[in-house]
């Protein structure tokens, strides 16, 4: 190739790149904008100009509205379901990895099993099941199957765990170290990295779920903000201004974390699939 | 005083037991369940009656899920194909490591770190007939969501655009995973980089072409949050997707015993599919990796 025709190809590619970009990010670009419209210009005004003067109005009338039980509620609850399932999956991950007993290599096909079940599939008997242990609309309904570890946590961890030498383990050991002391002080520092990734694939999937928190609570005492931003649009369908606050809000701290975090979240997603 | 051996094994198991009930209750007991439901009739208050096949004749005999299977179908057969074609051609480009790569790389996940809920009503804004931001800039109006030939392809655009830049990830780093020097050699041979992407990018990408079918046709085969808030299923149910029904069934109409059958046969095709793709694509795999 000539380096001309190198050259041609080069901003060809920056070119739909570029493209990409644009079209990628201009839907937030609209609506954090529109956020900060007030109704009036954004009535009388075509919806894309500049927000003159930009206004907090609707993130006052999310207030208003709600949203600060809403976001306590749903940090509140993702808070619990990864302190729950990292620590849980902690637990059965080392003993998978590290310990020798009847019925290992069953359990963990059992677990790998599991897997193959679709959220879509269990909403429905789990929705009978906590109907039927009187736990409709509480906190618990909103953190318990979540909050006990995940298979694939467990998978991931099991993997990483492995790679741990056996000396540094038996070292502990001999000076006396038990089980728990060797988790905290060998195996829990030896893989941070793991740990982070799956940190934040469970702070992702929990913040953005919808379909459980949406059929097992109901009103305003456990609403998360998934259900809230969602309830907001059906409810005030015309009122986009006040609409986009709301997605802004649910949006935002997760581009925060995700900018913060990039280049391991980017390396993790190919680790792992995050899901 | 019990053996190391007996000592380890309960110690094993009080370190699964967390996890273990959580399995046990969460996800295999719901199995059960939700069969036993299938049989039963439920209005999500009064109670539970046996009522025999009668919900599995209701769904197999009645239109509305098998309308809900072909629209899914549809949707599947618009998304992954479009994801990965566009997820192939992103990561080629960044693949050639031009200075900057990397921010495009990170900029085109954005969508798919974000809640797809919050994504959907951002859209559902974008795309409103009168004040909407897509027909305000093309100057004329269009029913992007009301008509019944638009709502399920621009459900589906919706789809691929929040998927694309994870696809891309994928693609990326097994573009990136091929050694220089088989290109190199194909350069020296006097092969076209159209050639090399064809002959050599494309066969061995296979691996992970699977991988992103795979996870591609069972994660979009399950998709709710985005028709629950672009479309609620319509119009004229065009886009009521099989998850959307199941939902509609069991907490629109309280026809729980309904949803129940529905959600078996789901269960089953996803796995129908898992497990032909793996056979298909197992025997190409190590064909090309001889």
């Amino acid at each position: 190739m000539t380096s001309s025709s190198r050259a041609a190809s080069g901003a060809a590619i920056y070119l739909l790149l570029g493209i990409g970009a644009v079209i990628t990010l201009a839907p937030f670009v609209f609506s954090v904008l529109t956020s900060f419209t007030s109704t009036r210009q954004f009535a009388t005004g075509t919806p894309l100009q500049l927000p003159h003067p930009p206004t907090l109005a609707n993130y006052t009338g999310l207030a208003d509205a709600g949203f600060g039980r809403v976001i306590a509620v749903t940090a509140l609850m993702t808070a619990v379901i990864v302190l729950g399932q990292l620590t849980f999956s902690v637990l059965a991950a080392y003993a998978f990895a590290r310990l020798h007993f009847r019925g290992r290599e069953v359990l963990f096909w059992v677990y790998i099993a599991t897997l193959m079940v679709p959220p879509t599939v269990t909403i429905v008997p789990m929705y009978l099941m906590m109907a039927q242990a009187g736990l409709r609309n509480t906190f618990w309904a909103l953190v318990l199957p979540f909050v006990f570890g995940s298979p694939y946590a467990i998978f991931l961890l099991r993997e990483y765990f492995r790679t741990i030498p056996a000396d540094l383990i038996n070292a502990a050991r001999i000076d006396g170290a038990n089980t728990l002391d060797v988790l905290v002080h060998v195996v829990i520092p030896a893989s941070r990295p793991i740990l982070v990734t799956l940190t934040l694939i469970t702070v992702v999937s929990q913040w953005n779920n919808f379909m459980w928190p949406l059929v097992i609570t109901s009103g305003p005492k456990w609403r998360v903000l998934t259900v809230a931003t969602a309830g907001l649009q059906s409810q005030y369908n015309a009122q986009w201004t006040l609409v986009m606050a709301a997605t802004t809000v649910a949006i935002v701290p997760l581009i925060v974390v995700f900018v913060v975090f990039q280049r391991h979240i980017v390396r993790s997603i190919v680790v792992t699939g995050l899901k | 005083m019990a053996s190391p051996r007996v000592r380890t094994s309960v110690l094993a198991y009080a370190l699964v037991a967390p996890s273990l009930f959580g399995v046990a209750v969460f996800l295999l007991l719901p199995m059960f369940v939700v069969g036993w439901l299938s049989l039963h009739r439920w209005d999500l208050l009064g109670p539970i009656r046996y009522v025999g096949l009668d919900n599995w004749r209701s769904v197999l005999s009645d239109g509305t899920f098998g309308n809900s299977l072909v629209v899914t179908l549809v949707f599947v057969m618009l998304v992954v194909p479009a994801q990965s074609a566009l997820g192939l051609a992103a990561a080629s480009m960044l693949g050639r490591r031009l200075p900057g790569s990397g921010i495009f790389r990170t900029l085109y996940v954005v969508p798919w770190i974000c809640a797809p809920i919050a994504i959907a009503v951002l859209w559902r804004w974008l795309l409103a007939p009168t004040d909407g931001a897509i027909n305000t800039l093309l100057g004329h109006r269009v029913e992007w969501l009301t008509d019944p030939e638009l709502a399920l392809p621009v459900v589906s655009a919706v789809t691929v655009w929040t998927n694309v830049g994870y696809v891309t990830l994928f693609f990326l780093a097994g573009i990136l995973a091929i050694p220089d020097g088989i290109h190199d050699a194909a350069r020296l041979d006097g092969a076209t980089a159209w050639q090399r992407f064809w002959k050599i990018t494309i066969p061995l990408l296979r691996p992970t072409m699977f991988f992103v079918v795979v996870t591609g046709i069972i994660s979009s085969a399950q998709v709710f949050d985005t028709v629950y808030a672009l479309t609620a299923g319509g119009p004229q149910n065009r886009t009521d997707l099989v998850a959307h029904r199941i939902y509609a069934e069991a907490f629109g109409t309280a026809a729980v015993g309904r949803a129940a059958v529905m959600a078996i046969v789901l269960f089953v095709i996803l796995i129908v599919a898992t497990v032909a793709q793996h056979l298909y694509f197992r025997r190409r795999i190590s064909y090309d990796l001889v």
